[in-house]
């Protein structure tokens, strides 16, 4: 008798689930919402502002080429490395090095934002990097300067019927 | 398509035939036949007389196969076109209804609301893959199963009463062809775990036989005791008996006994031991690609609908209403009841499905033959009970 | 009489990444033996050729859906041998985020289990909750998986405005999920059938075998290293430890749920007491440890997890041992499935939390 009422019991809970709202994220349609603008450092201060790791994004008139984030991504995934790019006339990159990042490799961590102490490499809210070759996700420094346009709106509400993404 | 060179080629070809093509074919024919002279203008010399609707049942008359003919009951209405069309719409439905219980969509993107088409997306997808079977196997045996699977739900369809007169085949001994067919059953998934010699299929095989012989019998002395209540074995006198008082209100044991045998019978979830454990990968079915898997599919749902169908006219009354309804629900009639009927017995399987998980072999084997069985021997003396003191004097009719 | 070797192998969907080589006589099972090594790739050696930083990455990757439990323990292990003391709004964010990271473990095992059973619902519905704290990771600290977020010194940055009432709402939303999911699954009769009494592991056995972790809170054993020797600030709050005296499969689920129940509080009383200040030491320069030894310990969602650092002064430790839960609970595994039925292996050895990419590092 205690199997029947258990199993009417797991019954009622799976049939209330039939009014609830559904939580699927229709995903190229809908797009979430992160707040802020990225992952960012303050290295006077030594702390991070809170935000996103997506790709990065590289302030050019302030890169000196130190090459700090090369030697950090070194012992992470080899995702950095600098390049010479003679025509860029930046005053304080006196051998015009600059980073170029492959997000074949990347991992994410954002440790590259965190020993810059130039304020040059932030990270953005852009995620969706996809191609056809791999050769086109190896992303130069004026493709890493370009500022994402990324907007998305969709979040994890609660409502009365249940949680829904809205 | 490849050359047919020997026997087993020549099934692999029949099974994409039947599978796909031949599906297609008849719902685009058997629908086309009844509906383009209603509705279109042709303005051809030899139809111009058919467009008049009338006229041209008529001529289908005259042609043997018109709307009351056995061509059209086997092959469209309560027959093959129909199962499919139901066993198709149930897939969806279960896809849809299992995604709403468990918080998400299901099907989305194919048709118009909904997913609507993608048992369609389904077909065309498997109809597109090669059908390959292991090296070793028994061709001739492997690429026979998924045919005799379609062969026993499409029997199953030839007495099931869909409405007082309107059904494939009347006769005296229905219910004995209803557990003749379903003997087969075991058979063919023996023969489909022994056939793709390969070791997971083999113990989904030997489950699948040992699962359903051992329910097959309490199914039986269930229906054994229907058939004394009725006094007959016909189901079109099954259903007449049961024209003032359901059988599922006199004999409840007997109802709950029958349906969990047919949730083992058809392998659904929480019987599902041969066909989806987590460690025989997909069981008697693992080896099938392409067509054939997509015939076996066919096959369980229909037979899934057969034999809701059929638990149906033993417990539920048939194709009759309840009679306490008012008046204004007369335009209901007795096909419209039956299929309402099936649908809800229907649903209330897929419930099962989603709020259930799997037995284990051996304590379904002996939930079987020592719970369910001492229940179906109750039932029994519970219906000889109720003849002998004759509350009901309608019943018993020998 | 006659004997069958099947092997549960690497290519299965019944067994994760590791091979079982299983002994049966007909549908019992005689002997198990376990062969972990399938993704061994030698972490502890490659640690020695990256700096104290560089190794944070690194060794979230074990257990990557409960990586800042294990960090937590190699930051301790830093930090003992650099001698630092971290900053209170440090160590409340830090307990935070490994009691959010435990609630994530905890609904990824449920998950899993729900198929090894049968049970599609129960595997949607795991996943589907998941999401709630994953977004609230995300808030945190900046992504949804990986999140590197605990570095020696503190954490990397602090929460974001509004955490408060996000977290709240989704607390009260998860108690609610978890009436739900004791209906359908921990009291529903079939599994019941199928998990009590299933992989008996006596108390005795569990302190004399060495398990840690929920295994052992199932076998009425009293043991958490958050409560023996507390450490960050988890002697300033209060909680409690399920244990429960049925030693069998179900028990360990039903410790997994008290314990999600138990994080939420923790985390709801964190977040209140919190005070305000720095996150982070702001250590100039690269991290170079003084030469020396430095153990520490840490509860992470499947059992305690240990560091064991050796230093020698240069940018890169010396020599690194990480024992993972998984792999001090592998050796329960020949002992439960003894005298099972083929059709228990997936759910038996599944409720024990074995983890092969943590066993195996």
């Amino acid at each position: 008798m205690n199997f029947i009422f258990k199993l009417f019991n797991a019954i009622k809970s799976g049939m209330k689930h039939l009014f609830m709202r559904r939580l699927t994220f229709r995903y190229p349609n809908q797009k979430l919402r992160f707040y802020g603008d990225g992952y960012q450092y303050d290295p006077k201060e030594g702390v991070g502002v809170a935000g996103y790791r997506g790709r990065h994004i590289l302030y050019l008139e302030k890169c000196t080429g130190c090459s700090l984030c090369f030697m950090m991504c070194k012992g992470i995934s080899q995702a950095i490395q600098m390049i010479n790019l003679p025509e860029k006339d930046v005053s304080i990159n006196k051998k015009s090095n600059f980073p170029q990042i492959d997000y074949a490799k990347c991992v994410y961590c954002g440790f590259c934002v965190d020993i810059c102490p130039f304020k040059a490499l932030f990270e953005t809210n852009e995620y969706e990097i996809v191609s056809y070759d791999k050769e086109s996700l190896l992303f130069t420094p004026e493709q890493l300067a370009i500022k994402p346009k990324y907007k998305g709106t969709y979040e994890i509400q609660y409502g009365k019927r249940g949680a829904y993404h809205g | 398509m490849s050359e047919i060179r020997t026997f087993p080629d020549f099934l692999k070809r029949l099974i994409i035939v039947l599978g796909g093509l031949l599906f297609l074919a008849i719902i685009i024919f058997g629908v086309l036949i009844y509906t383009v002279p209603a509705i279109s203008n042709f303005n051809n010399i030899l139809l111009e007389s058919f467009s008049n609707p009338i006229v041209m049942l008529n001529y289908l008359d005259s042609l043997g196969v018109g709307i009351n003919s056995l061509f059209f009951k086997i092959v469209i209405f309560p027959g093959y076109t129909w199962a499919a069309l139901i066993a198709a719409e149930i897939i969806w439905f279960e896809r849809k209804f299992l995604g709403k219980m468990q918080m998400r969509v299901g099907p989305l993107y194919a048709g118009l609301i909904g997913g609507i088409l993608q048992p369609l997306a389904d077909v065309v997808k498997l109809l597109s893959k090669e059908m390959i079977s292991p090296g070793r196997s028994d061709k001739l045996i492997f690429y026979s199963i998924p045919l005799l699977i379609n062969a026993i739900g499409a029997a199953l369809l030839v007495v099931l009463p869909v409405s007082e007169g309107w059904l494939i085949m009347r006769s005296d001994v229905s219910i004995l062809i209803v557990f003749a067919v379903i003997g087969f059953a075991p058979i063919s998934v023996l023969l489909a775990g022994w056939a793709s010699n390969s070791k997971f299929p083999f113990i989904g095989g030997l489950r699948g036989l040992h699962q359903m012989i051992a329910f097959e019998i309490p199914m039986l002395m269930a229906a054994l005791s229907v058939v004394l209540l009725s006094g007959s074995l016909d189901l079109v006198n099954i259903v007449q008996a049961q024209s003032s008082i359901w059988f599922i209100v006199l004999m409840p044991i007997g109802a709950i006994v029958f349906f969990i045998a047919l949730l083992a019978e058809l392998e659904r979830i929480p019987f599902d031991i041969p066909e989806a454990e987590s460690e025989i990968v997909v069981g008697y079915i693992t080896e099938y690609s392409s067509m054939a898997f997509g015939n076996i599919q066919l096959g369980t749902y229909i037979r899934f609908y057969a034999l809701s169908g059929i638990f149906t006219t033993l417990f539920l009354g048939g194709w009759y209403g309840p009679q306490f309804l008012p008046a204004r629900f007369e335009i209901i009639n007795q096909i419209e009841w039956f299929t309402l009927k099936t649908l809800l017995v229907m649903v209330i399987i897929i419930i099962l499905r989603g709020v259930n998980p799997r037995f284990r072999i051996d304590l379904l084997l002996r939930f079987g033959w020592s719970r369910l069985l001492v229940l179906a021997i109750l039932n029994l003396f519970i219906a000889i009970m109720i003849l002998q003191m004759g509350w009901f004097p309608f019943l018993g009719g020998i | 009489m006659s004997e069958l070797t099947i092997s549960v192998g690497p290519q299965h969907p019944g067994s994760g990444h590791f091979r079982l080589i299983v002994k049966l006589d007909g549908d019992k099972i005689v002997e198990v033996i376990p062969d972990p090594g399938y993704v061994h790739r030698g972490e502890e050696k490659i640690a020695e050729y990256r700096n104290y930083i560089q190794n944070i990455p690194h060794f979230e990757r074990p257990a990557i859906h409960d990586s800042s439990n294990i960090l937590f323990a190699y930051v301790q292990a830093v930090e003992d041998l650099m001698n630092l003391k971290i900053p209170e709004r440090g160590q409340y964010i830090r307990v935070i985020m490994a009691e959010l990271n435990r609630i994530i473990a905890h609904l990824y095992y449920f998950a899993i289990y729900g198929i090894f059973v049968g049970h599609s619902t129960m595997f949607m519905w795991p996943m589907g909750d998941r999401e709630h704290f994953i977004d609230l990771a995300q808030m945190i600290s900046g992504q949804r998986v990986g999140f590197a977020f605990l570095i020696p010194g503190g954490v990397r940055n602090d929460i974001p405005e509004g955490m408060m009432t996000r977290v709240n709402d989704a607390c009260n939303y998860f108690e609610k999920r978890l009436t739900e999911y004791e209906r359908i699954f921990m009291n529903n009769p079939i599994f019941e059938k199928r998990a009590k009494g299933i992989g008996k592991l006596s108390k005795e056995d569990a302190i004399k075998l060495g398990v840690v972790g929920p295994t052992l809170r199932a076998s009425g054993v009293k043991a958490d290293i958050r409560k023996d020797e507390p450490y960050a600030v988890y002697d300033k709050l209060d909680f409690d430890i399920p244990v429960s005296k049925d030693c069998d499969s179900w028990a360990r689920a039903w410790v997994h749920i008290e314990e999600m129940r138990q994080s939420m509080s923790i985390i709801k009383q964190a977040l209140k007491d919190m005070p305000s200040g720095p996150v982070k030491l702001n250590l100039r320069g690269q991290i170079r440890a003084p030469p020396g030894e430095a153990f520490s310990r840490a509860e992470a969602s499947r059992g305690a997890v240990s560091f064991y650092l050796v230093s020698n002064g240069g940018m890169n430790p010396y020599r690194i041992r990480l024992i993972t839960p998984s792999f001090r609970n592998l050796i329960a595994i020949p002992h439960i499935l003894k005298g099972l039925l083929l059709a228990d292996i997936p759910p038996a050895f599944w409720s024990l939390d074995y983890w092969p990419v943590e066993a195996d590092r």
